[in-house]
């Protein structure tokens, strides 16, 4: 995808991206607000996938990778944000514990969707680095 | 949720992301698959690799940056949604014909109603209203400024191809209900959403009512930032503060209030959102309050009601002037009176709240400002009948629905000065005056006036000319059948009718023959507008394929003396298109 010629270098008016980021925004709000984990984290990936490779294509950026991963540590920072303000105290092992609420039965809702956003982000994350690999062995 | 069901939504996902890699790496190694020596010689190439400005079919709707074909699908976006939010009331208006619950008895009674009822409200707002503007603007701001295209192409993509998604999910309700044999049903909160009701309202239905809304509101931020900047910073060397077009003026006002309202209402869904999954108490009577909501909702929901009304007053002001054969007059006060609305729209919102028992020395300085808005638009409405007087007037069908905004917003504006005198208020309230007010303006103006946009820029668009007697015909039908029907709803608000009812004669809701009556006339006054739709549709469509070439000059612009730069552009680019036997551009709109 990257510095090779895309749709957008033979089309100057088109673009493949937008139609992707905006499908991304709307699975993640469903699945986040649902609290279904495999759709929020699809629908996270998705979208920041699409808007580091529109950030890219528009020439904000000479690769997407960079701005994916930084996207996806966002996600996990703000997967934590949300997971935490579950803890009943601030300490560490309260902190660290937290997740495991997530889990319980039954399951705490905001820890599930905290860690469907972490999820994600670390999913982006993996991307991120995978990617150029898979970009250079694909052509 | 269960693991198995979990597992498969897992795979479901994973296989609707491959399909989308795929997708996506079909798109982006199309350079692959074409020789990029073939398309023989078409025009348009700037560098080595562009042969065509777009691909082909299906792609390039969904692959589009151009500023003209998403103006062309916010217009087709805009016109679904006027069709389901006219079927709505459509339903609705058969109802009350008879005081008692008998058509919609077996779709689901009562609570039917109510779902048409803030289903028509919604989408008539947020999903035609605002995206017919868009595509207005989307198409001709750039040509209007001399712009090669909106400032971030891609944003606004993004910002289009929010709207479907969104419109599914406020509709989905209506779609779920039958699927899930009731578990999930329509909305029923009105468009205004008020707590405590729509926390109260568990169903599901609600909370994909809210992510819709939402979506939509952050699809008009992102259009309203791109205008924005456009407006600011691509506009040719040509085009400076002083001589920018009115509609690019209003656009622009527009685009602030946007950016100020829009936030916010998303915000405020946000916490109804968690109140209602996540026990939170934003709006609760022991937490927030249920009046918190309201002053959050207004907030947002006032400048909104000019958010709709600025562009289609930009329209009117363009237009006016064209076919008075005179410029329009008082142009610096009518962009003035633009801004003044502007800025005070956001000190109005109590007076929707007079009869909710705030501090009346509060609702005392909402009346003043309401008051006062009514001022910069008087100008307005002063300067569109300077402009025609004495003028040289045709009477074509953009001219006839302009003249048509300005009567229906002189009905509208004034019943609005009398709703916001808190005594008049207090015996108005939540009665049909209300409902008739503002059909005045979001019918009987923002909608004609999108008409008459589209009837103007309709040659420019499509390359052809519409019927003209047909569109005289849709002008009567909506003309007559506006004032029939928003008039009746005046009389019904007087009468004592409270609004939102699916029945009368019951529960609060007094029954008279004369009440009867006039639900009959404002319903036959609701179909004869039906009837101007489909004329209009069938014109539209017809002419899209068979109209007569409308040339470069369709208004006789030029003959006197009002020559404006989307025409001027419009000439050009048919004048190229013959000399180079035709750009791609050209064969395909
Ligand atoms: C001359 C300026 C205007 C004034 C002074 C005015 C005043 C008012 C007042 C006081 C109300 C509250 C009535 C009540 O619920 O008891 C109201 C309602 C409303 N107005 Fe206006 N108005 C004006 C212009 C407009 C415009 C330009 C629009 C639309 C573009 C508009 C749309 C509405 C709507 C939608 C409502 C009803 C909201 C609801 O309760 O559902 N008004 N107006
Ligand atoms: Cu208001």
């Amino acid at each position: 995808m990257d510095a090779q010629p895309g749709l957008d270098d033979q089309y100057r008016r088109s673009s493949s991206w937008p139609l992707f980021v905006a499908l991304g925004l709307v699975i993640s709000e469903l699945g986040v607000l649902f609290g279904v984990i495999p759709i929020s984290v699809g629908g996270l990936v998705l979208f920041i996938g699409a808007i580091a490779a529109a950030v890219s294509e528009a020439g904000y950026t000479d690769r997407p990778w960079r701005l994916l991963a930084g996207l996806g540590g966002l996600l996990v920072g703000v997967g934590v944000l949300i997971a935490v303000t579950q803890a009943s105290a601030l300490a560490p092992e309260e902190v660290v514990g937290v997740f495991a609420k997530g889990f319980a039965q039954p399951p705490n809702g905001v820890v599930v969707r905290g860690i469907s956003i972490i999820v994600a982000g670390i999913a982006g994350i993996v991307l991120a680095l995978v990617g150029p690999q898979l970009a250079t062995t694909h052509r | 949720m269960d693991l198995s069901a979990q597992l498969a939504l897992t795979v479901l996902m994973g296989v609707f992301l491959a399909a989308v890699a795929m997708a996506l790496s079909r798109l982006e190694d199309w350079r692959t698959y074409t020789p990029l020596t073939s398309g023989g010689g078409v025009a348009g190439g700037e560098s080595g690799y562009i042969t065509r400005e777009k691909p082909l079919g299906l792609t390039r709707w969904l692959t589009t940056v151009d500023h003209k074909d998403i103006g062309i699908l916010y217009g087709v976006f805009a016109v679904i949604s006027f069709a389901w939010g006219g079927l709505a009331v459509l339903l609705i208006r058969t109802e009350l014909m008879t005081p008692a619950m008998d058509v919609l008895e077996g779709l689901g009674g009562e609570a039917f109603y109510n779902g048409l009822m803030t289903s028509h409200g919604i989408t008539m707002l947020f999903l035609f209203g605002t995206p017919v503007i868009a595509s207005l603007s989307n198409y001709f701001i750039p040509l209007l400024i001399g712009a090669d295209d909106m400032a971030f192409p891609r944003i606004n993509a993004i910002a289009f191809w929010l709207l479907p998604p969104a419109a599914l999910l406020i509709w989905a309700g209506f779609f779920l209900d039958p699927m899930t044999g009731g578990a999930i049903e329509s909305a029923q909160t009105s468009w205004t959403m008020y707590t405590p009701l729509s926390i109260m309202q568990t169903n599901p239905g609600v909370d994909l009512f809210l992510l819709g809304l939402h979506l939509s509101g952050v699809s008009a931020t992102l259009g309203a930032i791109n205008f924005l900047v456009t407006i600011f910073s691509e506009r040719n060397e040509e085009v400076n503060w002083a001589n920018l077009d009115i509609f690019s003026w209003t656009i622009l006002t527009q685009s602030a209030l946007i950016l100020f309202a829009f936030p916010l209402l998303g915000s405020a869904i946000v916490m109804l959102l968690l109140d209602r999954n996540f026990a939170t108490t934003f709006f609760t009577v022991q937490g927030g309050s249920p009046i918190l909501w309201q002053h959050l909702f207004w907030f947002f929901g006032h400048p909104e009601v000019y958010i709709l009304v600025l562009p289609p007053m930009g329209v009117i002001s363009l237009i006016i002037p064209k076919f008075s054969g005179r410029k329009l007059f008082g142009f610096k006060f009518v962009v003035y009176s633009t801004l003044a609305i502007g800025v005070l729209s956001f000190g109005v919102w109590a007076h929707h709240m007079f009869t909710t028992g705030i501090d009346p020395r509060i609702r005392l300085s909402f009346m003043a400002v309401s008051l006062a808005i009514a001022i910069p638009s008087a100008v307005k409405t002063f300067n569109w009948i300077t402009t025609m007087w004495n003028g040289d007037i045709r009477l074509t069908a953009p001219m006839l629905f302009s003249v048509g905004f300005v009567s229906n917003f002189i009905i509208g504006g004034v019943t609005g000065v009398f709703l916001s005198s808190i005594p008049v208020d207090q015996l108005l309230h939540d009665t049909y005056y209300v409902v008739g007010h503002f059909h005045y303006i979001v019918m009987g103006a923002i909608a004609f006036a999108g008409f008459a946009a589209m009837y103007y820029w309709y040659p420019i668009v499509s390359g052809r000319m519409y019927q003209k007697t047909l569109a005289r015909w849709h002008f009567w039908t909506w003309m007559i059948g506006s004032n029939i029907t928003f008039f009746a709803m005046l009389l019904l608000g007087y009468d004592g009718m409270p609004r939102r009812y699916a029945t009368y004669g019951d529960q609060g809701a007094p029954f008279s023959v004369l009440i009867q009556n006039l639900h009959i006339i404002a319903s036959v006054g609701a179909f004869i507008m039906a009837i101007g739709t489909i004329i209009w549709l069938y014109n539209f469509v017809v002419s899209w394929y068979e109209g007569p070439a409308a040339g470069p000059d369709p208004w006789d612009l030029r003959e006197y003396g009002m020559e404006s730069r989307e025409f001027e552009w419009h000439a050009d680019r048919l004048e190229t298109a013959i000399t180079d036997g035709g750009s791609d551009d050209q064969s395909d709109d």
